[in-house]
């Protein structure tokens, strides 16, 4: 089955993300500035600035891969934090307190740090912590709750006013903080290069509407990062471009990512990272991971003429950012548009917003598109609790429901 | 004393007053988060009672909502869906946690309480978000107007924070009586005492407080000295915790909770402009966990702690509070570095389940102190 695997992803973390942490080491001895973000901040702001982002919940993920993870949450446990609180933050702050043999060096240090309250508590309550344990200045984005589910164009005035006030404020301070500039032009050319990578990275979700699907959840957990991290540059739109280019060879060949697929899934939030195998162990189930609502919460479009209105249009209707209900939408939307046939629900242990209202998203799915789901309670760093016998098993079962499901899936399929 | 036992009735969502109220046709608003501006609903003839949970396990709840959720939140969603709160006319849920904003939809989709509004309280203080808020605010008092059809004009308003305010001072007054040694009421009587004020008009609830001042002077059973402790944490809406802790010798003299000092502890100024007033009041109240940045509360924490002369401080962390969480090492280290005083830290479930193992460490945290007095 190897040859299967897209060859602009191999080598993907030599290649890509072990380089942007040297990077960031480097660019800290040379007295740039470093700032960790939390994502759904702005990142383009930063680019813009040349200021040198570092990505906390990017460093969690990828202790867990390195099955680092565990003892870092404990080091933060020892020092007082709950069990319960959000893995990745465990995992980071633990790495501050305990940090020998920590993949990459270590999170390169801030010389500030900057949030929004967009996504969650954690970001806000993470980064404060850490601002107290480095001594540096935390910029917040207090952001609005999108309590109506607002598109960017329905949004009402005085939220879009109040983001980018905060916005220019924050700019400003930065400036003043960093001494240095946020030119328009740059800022512009940021804009545009980050649209691109928007556009190129959902024609990425258009090819994996094929059936069989040219890539599944294992590529696009990793190929994302360009559009979570570094959304603004050249690198971003030159590897979705290859990217691109592979898949749509593919898709022409009829050749899918897995040789027989049978069940077409869409997975809600993050993976288990401390086991991606278990994306190869359900292709040995003949099932396809064909879309991740992961995937598609961070593209929009971005107007490089009116900068901080449309990021503040794109950041306030942000799913994360947004009720329930719009959680549900896109995952009807995407059972229908990628011909899913089920629908994997992971909840996380330290996250509210992964994990409040799966029955009702559950229930809804079920409802709108006669497609069931399956709640996992896993978390996707601390495998503490990470009983693999019985995941498997729960999944097992649940696929075999999903059977006489498919059939019907495929008389809709043959219709279209 | 009977102001008191009359107190102890009043936390619950059918009190006398709320039936009374009800009997006149005037309605009921239910709120979750001490964020709300009860003045606005209050100034509106309508009675804003806020929203609590009850120590029975939330199995209606668990239907809908796993584990790992704050269990506080969950508690009172099982007494929505029980239909405890079938009397209240709407809800009205505030932007505080994110436990609140995700169970704000299930309500939503699963109660039957037929208006519900969220209020978007920012949780930052700088000038942008004072006019966030602002705005947020006439928004909510135009929802008021519309949806109860009454009238919430500036004269009402003025004279609604005066009355609040009189509640403020009176509530100030009750936790003077802790200042001394013995402290002349428990602390699980003060918990008692705050949260009956949440759920009574405040006009009635300000005469109780008079009687019960006058009263506390000829009191017979006066509490007995012990360690002197602080109590700081999220929220408790039920005063067992710490009839617990008083039961194996210490003494709540002080606390830093939504449902206790934070609750009443800043009055609105009576010279501006009503809803600027308000704004400013909610705003630059003493913080809960979710604002930014928590500095503001540790202060207020720390002057409590020197004020009533405390001994000793617990931090309770309910289980899932994320905010409290992340804050509770953070208040420990200032408490123990900058204070020298001892800190206990504990995590608990609303529920009070394992109660047995916060006995034993609350024991010997008490033990300690009194060794060390
Ligand atoms: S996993 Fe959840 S709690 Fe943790 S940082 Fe992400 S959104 Fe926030
Ligand atoms: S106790 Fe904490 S988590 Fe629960 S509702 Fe209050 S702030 Fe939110």
């Amino acid at each position: 089955m190897s040859e299967r695997r897209l060859a602009t992803l191999k080598g993907f973390y030599q290649n890509y993300v072990k380089p942007s942490y040297e990077m960031a080491h480097k660019a800290r001895e040379e007295g740039k500035l470093v700032a960790w973000v939390a994502s759904t901040f702005p990142v383009e702001i930063l680019h813009a600035m040349d200021i040198i982002p570092v990505w906390p919940e990017n460093y969690a993920s990828l202790c867990a891969t390195r099955k680092v993870s565990v003892p870092l949450c404990e080091s933060a446990e020892r020092k007082g934090f709950s069990k319960d609180l959000c893995s990745y933050a465990r995992c980071v702050l633990g790495s501050l307190f305990d940090g020998e043999n920590l993949p990459e060096g270590g999170i390169p240090k801030p010389d500030i740090l900057v949030a929004s309250t967009c996504a969650c508590d954690t970001h806000m309550k993470w980064f404060q912590v850490a601002s107290r344990i480095f001594k540096k200045p935390l910029f917040l984005l207090d952001v609005p709750y999108n309590v109506d589910s607002a598109s960017p164009e329905q949004l009402e005035d005085r939220y879009v006013q109040h983001y980018v006030c905060q916005l220019e404020d924050l700019v400003s301070r930065l400036e003043k903080y960093s001494k240095m500039k946020l030119v328009d032009s740059k800022l512009r050319k940021t804009l545009t290069l980050s649209n691109k990578t928007s556009e190129l990275w959902l024609k990425v979700q258009e090819y994996r509407k094929s059936v069989p699907t040219p890539m599944g959840a294992r590529e696009a957990f990793s190929a994302v990062y360009f559009m979570l991290c570094v959304p603004g540059t050249e690198q971003a739109v030159g590897f979705y471009e290859e990217l691109c280019a592979e898949l749509e060879q593919r898709v022409k060949q009829g050749v899918g990512i897995i040789e027989d697929e049978k069940y077409r899934l869409v997975w809600d939030n993050l993976p288990l990272w401390f086991d991606l195998q278990f994306f190869q162990y359900l292709e040995t189930l003949k099932a396809v991971v064909v879309a991740e609502t992961f995937s598609h919460v961070w593209a929009g479009g971005l107007n490089p003429s009116k900068p901080y209105e449309s990021l503040a249009r794109k950041h306030l209707s942000n799913m994360a950012n947004c009720t329930i209900e719009r959680r549900i939408e896109l995952i009807a939307a995407l059972v229908k548009d990628f011909r899913a046939n089920g629908v994997i629900l992971p909840t996380n242990w330290g996250c509210r917003m992964m994990t409040i209202g799966e029955t009702m998203v559950k229930e809804k799915i079920q409802e709108m598109t006669d497609v069931s789901s399956l709640i996992l309670d896993v978390d996707s760093t601390d495998w503490r609790n990470y009983d693999e016998f019985k995941v498997k098993t729960k999944l097992e079962t649940y696929l075999r429901t999903l059977n006489s499901l498919f059939k019907i899936g495929e008389t809709r399929r043959s219709a279209l | 004393m009977e102001s008191l036992k009359l107190i102890r009735t009043l936390i619950s969502a059918n009190n006398k007053f709320i039936s009374e109220w009800k009997r006149l046709k005037r309605p009921v608003l239910g709120y979750t988060c001490s964020y709300t501006p009860e003045e606005i609903i209050s100034a509106g003839e309508i009675l804003p009672i806020r929203i609590l949970g009850s120590l029975e396990p939330p199995k209606l709840a668990d239907v809908h909502v796993s584990t790992n959720v704050c269990s506080f939140a969950k508690s009172c969603f099982n007494n929505a869906l029980k239909g405890e709160y079938s009397s209240l006319d709407g809800y009205v849920f505030s932007h505080s946690c994110d436990n609140q904003k995700k169970i704000y939809d299930l309500w939503r989709r699963y109660t039957t309480i037929p208006k519900a509004y969220f209020i978007n309280t920012p949780h930052s203080t700088n000038e942008n978000s004072r006019r966030f808020f602002r705005d947020e605010l006439e928004k909510f008092r135009e929802w008021l107007m519309k949806s109860f059809k009454v009238e919430i004009s500036e004269e009402n308003l003025r004279s609604t924070i005066r009355t609040f305010n009189e509640n403020r001072r009176l509530l100030r007054q009750v936790y003077d009586l802790r200042k001394g040694n013995p402290p002349l009421v428990l602390g699980s009587e003060a918990l008692e005492i705050v949260l009956s004020s949440m759920m009574t008009p405040k006009e009635e609830h300000n005469k109780l407080l008079q009687v019960l001042l006058e009263e506390i002077d000829t009191r017979e059973d006066v509490p007995k000295e012990g360690v002197r402790l602080l109590v700081s944490g999220s929220i408790m809406d039920n005063s067992e915790l710490l009839r617990l802790i008083e039961s194996v010798g210490g003494s709540v003299v002080a606390d830093d909770l939504c449902t206790g000092s934070r609750y009443f502890w800043d009055l609105v100024n009576e010279e501006e402009e009503p809803m600027t007033a308000i704004t400013e009041r909610y705003l630059h109240k003493i913080p809960s966990s979710f604002m930014y940045s928590s500095e503001e509360r540790f202060r207020h924490t720390r002057e409590m702690a020197k004020l009533f002369d405390v001994e000793g401080v617990l931090i309770f962390s309910l289980k899932f509070c994320d905010v409290h969480s992340f804050d509770a090492p953070l208040l420990a280290e200032e408490l123990r570095e900058e204070d020298g005083l001892p800190v206990l830290c504990l995590e608990w479930d609303h529920s009070l389940s394992g109660t047995a193992q916060l006995r034993t460490r609350i024991e010997a945290f008490i033990e300690m102190l009194e060794e060390q007095i």
